[in-house]
């Protein structure tokens, strides 16, 4: 579990000792030591204050403090002193800029007010994200104001030195290297920057440096296949826009493959059906842990890792008709099925693996290729260059390390000694490395082993180019001037951070700073383009551009050299015995017909199924997956992401271990299904991977996991990276195992209970909607023959008649003629992602308030999402079986462990029409407004929580401390510091103590929206005000607009036949609408389903009709 | 001067002439309730009343001055065209200084051409015009095709014999003066205050004098009619028997007092917070009387936020620098040291009539501080609303300092959103909402507060 001293107090917490929770349960610490002091008879007569003084004090500290609160506050008031031009105070300024962590691509506007950047949105002039954005990549803004960051250039062991002192040392080192004959290396992640790419030629021409890219997660394996197959070390681009089926083999291309949001975008826009368009895709998902693209999935089929490749080569088998050999037991029904589906959409389907294994990869490229998916559903024209870690290079780099060959290395944007398999022994190597360099902005486990950290700006600091794509470009440009700038003056004296583009050039001896540096390499890169200011303005603007036919990847003069290794490599891959047999026989036909091979090559698969069938399976096998929320855990120092609930897990500040119930109950661990935060805690267990022992992890129930497999997240388990993140959870990636010449992130591993339990923080206890409707879902058949299907409207008796609820009103209606704001939301497309989260968070000021805060469900996110599981208990089946209504119940909070089906439901304020929180306040703080919107009103409220108490939604959150204020919460807060501060949106309050709060459905934009309208003298345009949580939306499920015009999408949403509104049946009239899910399954909806649903109406009106 | 406080203790004498004579009036009908109740209400803040009348009194001077101000074509011409460049004495600015410059140029009709078209005239190859060009940097002469001749001459007439700040005696000299005594705060002479004081003494003595006069005369009275003399009471004896004789009286004016206290206190506490009349002093005696009043600039020159953003802004010094780069001294005093302050906070150095770069952020105290729960936006009272900045600001034209017009309360915003009806027409934001309300209201006016102007989340959120 990593390093506990943060959420633990003692061993009494984590044992949850009676005496201690009791304590602990007590908000406010009620012990004063009167007594104490009382009883001591020595002080009291020591003492020399009489009585009569200490009135005298009481009464003078009262008068002062009194006529102290009389006087008039001076506030200051400090304007500019030369205002520049493009700022107006309290305007917000938009810049156009590009995120790229490494991993994570997304072209970005960036919301600044007063030149600090205050809200990340997605550029929709990008060909890419497509004004898209992930909650990562909101949250990246947070990472900006991380007062953990390197404010100076600094030694390994944290004394901090000047930068001509640190330039004087790396450049000592470098020549040292040189003379003793030793390599330079510059070891970073995949570069997509062809201005980055420059300076570091430049670097290693000066130093005859080498240039290893290492991705922290790798895909290797699958440019190696690629490369076997098309002679590019490229991944393609892929269409899932263009697909009707859709079958992923592990591939969680919604939040971690390759470019999820784009993916997002694509396959949202399959998904989504009309009246116009009543087709969607259907995708089929086979995977071992419970991915979000998996739960979205119209069928999900788990499977174990092992067997992945078994059900891999029997769909070839099926799809080309071919007989490769399967070893192992595979659903021959399943997959007849899917490949029937695959071959019934030639040219439209498309099959995707998350595996990183070069052999399986080969395989689906060989199914995809029979399927006619290169050049429709995949896009290898346009090869995509955000992945280009290359493993071998890795490992051959730390055994060349070990060996004592290399004099100087210099870290970029990874950090291997936590990312490497532990077998690799990262650290140990590279203790023999003479001179070591880190351009990390924040502290990680690489830096302290190193000599000279020489801390880069953040991404929102600094200049750079982006060519994720073949003909994509997109440039990122600061947007605050660097927070730690080099300083000098008595008070502060900052060294500050410098562009690690700037450092190489600098240590390359050109003195060019990296905007000049860019813009001349822009002018040779485009030089058609026409004039190079208007070009270079025009792409600044847009942020991203795209050329057609332009961007090799690398500048001209590399090419030749690009050539002479690709065919080194080609040997290479021979000797590796993947199926370089097969590639070099195609070598000579490949050479001839480059460019006519619109498929690629047919390499010979035998030596591919043979490694396959050779492929190690276990009893327990282990899933290393990417959290949505920390990914690889690049951010893991982002408080907004490590209290983001896993949309799955729902589990925040920690990693845990998935694992199936059954497998639970016969590895004899607590199922805590529903448990009390506070008092239960689930039971660990001990995981080992080849040798390398993990810490205890919680293990957490997963229905739907695959049996006989766990799933861990990585990107935990930091040390040395910050206050917010070192000791949460546990590092797996030193676990993952090493095979076939890349990095897996599936293993065969021994499990062991632990001895303790361990306290988890998790944010939706309930899995179960308990035969509720509170998600409606129907089939697409059944839509396509009635577009009400599962959404039978709700009906109440109202004097002996049973009437629709919307006719029956306990209140008399006001007149509203002016706007009525609503929100709709599309069941069917959200894919459950948590952007909205993220974005609400900032845009909000929501606080973090943290694990044991979390714990007590006193979490602040003003906007969740609800994901439930089918049960496989309903109330009909209770019925025919006796169990009677408890146990009927208590069988239906039990998630169908085997499969079961996933429902993802954002839920915000309502903003109830007839709002029963409205109703109870006693200080009239929340109220609602003209315009439809349910207000809050917190300098009025007084905090009674009476709101909260009968909300039915349970939406409101109550600030039970100053977030921002209170000593306690400044390890997870980011309002806490001064730096911090600096990301609040000035145009929202920060609420304090005893206030309630909730969703306001963003009326600061609603009213600026509507003042700039004013001011143009216009109408308002619809989608012109988008709340943070519709800009956000990756797949464009929630909208927002205007009930007033009924041409407005929001209303045309809200007339949907598959709209309902929650609890529309007690009459509260809520003004967000959802769109009834629709799943592509042939199946109509279960009897018992339907029986429940009538039933349970019934119910509702018997009920109804008593009261 | 002597005069002003001639009328002034004129008026006072009249006020309080009419004041006692009620007195005495109401004293004649003891139990009158009302009347007794009336008594001291007149009397109440005699100040205020005096404050009215001399002001009055002191603003029917000013104008007079203003008037004569306004007089001199040539000034006023010379300060609109040409003092950003220029100065009325030797001392150089951008252009040369002009004191004198009828006997250094050509010819009178020289300076017609040259104002109307200086390009035109260095171009002829004028050697003069060649010969200050060099003089100045290098830099061409604004035109101005738009002075007539008579418009130059008048300037020329303002300019030649110069008009440098302490040898002249002009009459804006007297501006500060009345700006002074307008807050009567900044400057010194007579507080009517003290003024007042002194009047109330003297008139007291006087009542003294009076009593005993008045007792000396009917013990007189009663000697000559044999009666007991008046009994020898001090003041407060009488007071206290004057008392035990009108307890009723006693009573009602307790009960008044009492009443008057709560009142006060439920004001004074409900005023916490509300600085209505707040003006700090500023760390540059910046004077709105003289930018926007005498000189007339906009408001929204120098607070360009509030056309565009929420908040309307405190200009920055390089807004300052934009006049203040030719003003460097005014006639008023101590104006040379307060320029400078701007100076040393752009990082001006008037000598080289250069930016240093050495920058030093100006610290003002804010006037109207708006808690951070509300959020109050200019552009759309200034532009949408049409609202004239007066009106919540008061007259800015005439303060010295300037202060919190307004309270800023909530009820005082949403006393205006009850009151304000909205500009409508030609703004097609409200065409619908417009033709909606016209069927609800008919013809009653449509105001803010039906507009959903009272929503708690129109200003908090």
């Amino acid at each position: 579990m990593g390093n506990t001293k943060k959420y633990w107090k003692g061993l009494d917490e984590l044992n949850n000792n009676p005496a201690f929770v009791k304590q602990r349960d007590n908000e406010f610490n009620e012990y004063v030591p009167v007594d104490q002091f009382l009883a001591n008879t020595n002080a009291m007569e020591e003492s020399s204050t009489s009585r009569r003084d200490f009135l005298k004090f009481l009464g003078f500290s009262v008068t002062a403090a009194t006529l102290a609160a009389c006087e008039t506050p001076v506030t200051k008031v400090v304007p500019y002193v030369i205002k520049p031009e493009e700022i107006t105070p309290g305007m917000p300024n938009w810049y156009a800029s590009t995120y790229f962590d490494g991993h994570d691509y997304c072209s970005i506007l960036v919301k600044t007010r007063e030149a600090r950047p205050i809200k990340i949105e997605g550029n929709p002039l990008s060909k890419i994200s497509q004004g898209g954005v992930s909650a990562r990549v909101q949250a990246s803004l947070l990472s900006l104001y991380d007062s953990d960051r390197f404010q100076s250039p600094q030694t390994g062991k944290g004394t901090e030195i000047t930068w001509e002192k640190a330039d004087s040392i790396v450049k000592a080192g470098l020549d040292n290297a040189i003379a003793a004959k030793k390599d330079v290396i510059i070891l970073s992640s995949t570069i997509i920057s062809p201005s980055t790419k420059a300076a570091i030629a430049e670097f290693t021409s000066k130093y005859n440096a080498k240039h290893v890219s290492y991705d922290a997660i790798s895909y290797s394996g699958m440019l190696m296949a690629n490369k076997n197959t098309f002679g590019h070390h490229h991944l393609p681009t892929y269409r899932f826009d263009k697909a009707n089926v859709i079958v992923s083999f592990g591939a969680d291309f919604l939040t971690n493959w390759i470019s999820p949001i784009e993916h997002s975008k694509q396959y949202a826009a399959t998904r989504r059906i009309s009246k116009e368009k009543k087709e969607m895709s259907k995708h089929i998902q086979f995977e071992s842990i419970l991915s979000l693209s998996g739960s979205n999935a119209d069928e999900r089929h788990p499977i174990k890792p092992s067997e992945m490749g078994a059900y891999v080569i029997a769909l070839h088998n099926k799809v080309t008709g071919g007989a490769l050999a399967v070893s192992g037991k595979v659903d021959d029904k399943v997959v007849a099925e899917t490949a029937k589906y695959l071959t019934d959409n030639r040219g439209k389907a498309l099959v995707i693996c998350g595996s990183n294994d070069t052999n399986i990869q080969l395989v689906v490229n060989s199914i995809n290729q029979a399927l006619g998916s290169y050049g429709t559903t995949i896009d290898h024209m346009t090869p995509d260059f955000t992945k280009k870690g290359n493993d071998e290079e890795f490992v051959k780099l730390c055994e060349d390390m070990r060996s004592g060959n290399v004099g100087s290395i210099i870290f970029y944007n990874c950090n291997p000694v936590y990312t490497a398999p532990a077998k690799l022994k990262f650290a140990e190597a590279l203790s023999k490395v003479a001179s070591k360099v880190s351009f990390a902005t924040r502290g990680d486990e690489t830096t302290p082993l190193c000599d000279i950290i020489c801390p880069d700006h953040n991404f929102l600091e600094s200049w750079n180019d982006h060519n994720p794509r073949k003909g994509h470009y997109s440039l990122q440009q600061p947007t605050i001037t660097p927070l730690f700038a080099p300083r000098k003056g008595a008070a502060h004296n900052s060294n500050g951070t410098r562009q690690a583009q700037e450092s190489l050039l600098l240590w390359a001896g050109n003195n060019t700073d990296f905007h000049s540096y860019i813009a001349s390499n822009w002018k040779a890169m485009f030089n058609n383009a026409g004039d190079p200011l208007t070009f270079w303005n025009q792409s600044l603007h847009d942020g991203a551009i795209f050329i057609e036919g332009v961007g090799e990847e690398m500048p001209e003069h590399k090419k030749e050299e690009e050539k002479k290794e690709t065919k080194h490599d080609h040997k290479k891959a021979g000797a590796v015995a993947v199926a370089g047999a097969a590639s070099e026989k195609h070598e000579n036909k490949k050479e001839e017909k480059k460019e006519e091979v619109e498929d690629g090559m047919k390499p010979d698969l035998t030596a591919a199924v043979a490694a396959i069938g050779a492929m190690k399976s276990g009893s327990t096998e282990v899933v290393f997956y990417e959290s949505t929320a920390i990914g690889n855990g690049i951010q893991s120092n982002n408080p907004w992401l490590q209290e983001l609930p896993d949309p799955i897990t729902k589990i925040t500040w920690d990693n845990c271990i998935t694992m199936n119930p059954a497998d639970m109950e016969a590895g004899k661990f607590n199922i805590l299904e529903r448990f009390d935060q506070l008092e239960d805690a689930p039971d660990t267990a001990i995981v080992t991977v080849d040798g390398v022992i993990l810490s205890p992890l919680p293990v957490f129930p997963q229905p739907g996991q695959a049996i006989g497999t766990i799933g861990i997240a990585i990107g935990y388990g930091r040390s040395n990276s910050g206050r917010v993140s070192d000791g949460v959870g546990e590092n797996v990636y030193k676990a993952t195992p090493w095979i076939n010449n890349s990095i897996q992130y599936t293993a065969t591993a021994s499990i062991e209970k632990g001895k303790d339990t361990y306290a988890i923080a998790c944010t939706q206890t309930h899995h179960t909607m308990m035969g509720r409707e509170i998600v409606k879902e129907t089939s697409l058949m059944a839509w396509m023959k009635d577009e009400k299907a599962g959404n039978e409207k709700e009906t109440v008796v109202h004097k002996g008649v049973v009437t629709d609820p919307m006719a029956v009103n306990l209140w008399d209606d006001f007149d509203r003629p002016g706007h009525k704001w609503a929100l709709a939301i599309d069941l069917n497309t959200c894919i459950g992602c948590a952007a909205c989260v993220v974005s609400c968070n900032a845009e909000n000021n929501v606080p973090v308030v943290g694990k044991l805060e979390v714990r007590r469900s006193r979490e602040m996110h003003w906007i969740r999402i609800d994901r439930y599981y089918s049960s496989d208990m309903s109330k009909a089946k209770g019925k025919a079986d006796h169990l009677g209504k408890v146990d009927t119940y208590r069988k239906m909070e039990h998630a169908s462990s085997a499969n079961p089906r996933v429902f993802f439901q954002p839920i915000m304020c309502q903003h109830c029409n007839h709002a029963p929180c409205e109703t109870v306040c006693p200080v009239l703080a929340t109220s609602h407004s003209g315009e439809g919107l349910n207000m809050m009103t917190y300098n009025r409220c007084v905090g009674t929580r009476y709101c909260a108490n009968n909300c039915p939604f349970k939406v409101r959150r109550f600030n039970w401390f100053n977030y921002t204020g209170n000593k306690n919460f400044q390890d997870v807060n980011p309002g806490m510091d001064d730096i911090g501060r600096m990301v609040l949106n000035p145009d929202v309050v920060v609420r304090s103590r005893g206030v309630m709060e909730k969703c306001s459905m963003c009326v600061q934009r609603i009213q600026a929206g509507k003042l700039v309208a004013k001011k143009d003298g216009r109408k308002i345009v619809d989608g012109e005000i988008q709340t943070a949580c519709s800009q956000s939306c990756p797949t464009n499920a929630i909208i927002f607009g205007d009930l007033s015009d009924p041409e407005s999408a929001v209303s045309k949403w809200h007339a949907n036949d598959r709209n309902y509104k929650l609890l529309e049946e007690t009459g509260i009239r809520p003004n967000v609408a959802y769109l009834t899910k629709v799943r592509n399954t042939e199946m109509e909806e279960e009897e018992g389903g339907k029986e429940e649903k009538t039933e349970g109406k019934k119910e509702n009106k018997e009920e109804k009709a008593h009261s | 001067m002597g005069f002003k406080i001639f009328q002034l203790f004129l008026n006072l004498d009249v006020i309080l002439l009419i004041n006692l004579s009620r007195i005495k009036r109401e004293n004649s009908s003891r139990f009158d309730f009302f009347n007794i109740q009336n008594m001291p209400k007149s009397f109440k803040k005699p100040q205020r009343k005096a404050f009215v009348i001399l002001h009055f009194l002191l603003f029917s001077t000013f104008f007079l001055h203003f008037q004569s101000a306004s007089a001199a074509d040539g000034k006023s011409l010379f300060k609109q065209n040409c003092a950003t460049c220029h100065k009325p004495c030797d001392q150089k600015l951008t252009g040369p200084g002009l004191k004198g410059v009828l006997s250094r140029v050509p010819s009178a009709d020289w300076i017609h051409n040259w104002v109307h078209n200086s390009a035109g005239v260095l171009k002829s190859g004028d050697s003069y015009a060649k010969k200050i060009f060099d003089e100045n940097g290098g830099s061409v002469m604004t035109t101005f095709p738009g002075l007539s001749n008579a418009d130059i001459d008048a300037i020329i007439a303002y300019v030649d014999p110069g008009d440098c700040p302490p040898a002249t005696a002009g009459p804006s000299k007297t501006e500060p003066g009345t700006g002074g005594e307008n807050t009567g705060e900044t400057k010194g002479g007579l507080d009517p205050f003290w003024v007042l004081l002194a009047v109330t003494g003297i008139l007291l003595i006087l009542a003294i004098v009076l009593r005993s006069t008045k007792r000396a005369l009917k013990n007189v009275v009663n000697e000559k009619q044999g009666l007991a003399p008046e009994p020898d009471r001090t003041i407060w004896e009488s007071f206290k028997h004057w008392c035990e004789n009108n307890k009723r009286i006693v009573a009602v004016i307790i009960l008044y007092f009492v009443c008057v206290g709560v009142k006060t206190c439920w004001y004074t506490v409900k005023d916490i917070g509300v600085y209505q009349g707040y003006h700090p002093e500023q760390p540059i005696k910046f004077s709105h009387k003289i930018h926007a009043g005498d000189n007339g600039i906009q408001c929204v020159y120098c607070h360009s936020g509030a056309e565009k953003s929420k908040t309307a802004g405190v200009p920055s010094a390089n807004i300052c620098m934009n006049c203040h780069k030719g003003i460097s001294e005014t006639a008023n005093p101590g104006s040379k040291e307060e320029i400078a302050k701007i100076y040393y906070a752009a990082g001006w150095d008037p000598a080289k009539m250069a930016y240093t770069g050495d920058q030093h952020p100006l610290q003002w105290n804010k006037v109207h501080v708006l808690p951070d729960f509300v959020f109050f936006p200019h552009s759309q009272h200034v532009m949408v609303g049409k609202v004239e900045c007066e009106t919540c600001h008061g007259d800015v034209k005439k303060m010295t300092t300037v202060e919190q017009f307004s309270p800023l309360t909530m009820g005082w915003c949403i006393n205006c959103h009850r009151t304000t009806e909205v500009k409508m027409e030609g703004n097609k934001y409200y065409d619908e909402l417009h033709e909606k309300l016209k069927k609800k209201y008919g013809k009653q006016p449509i105001t803010v507060a039906k507009m959903g102007g009272l929503d708690c989340a129109k200003c908090h959120y």
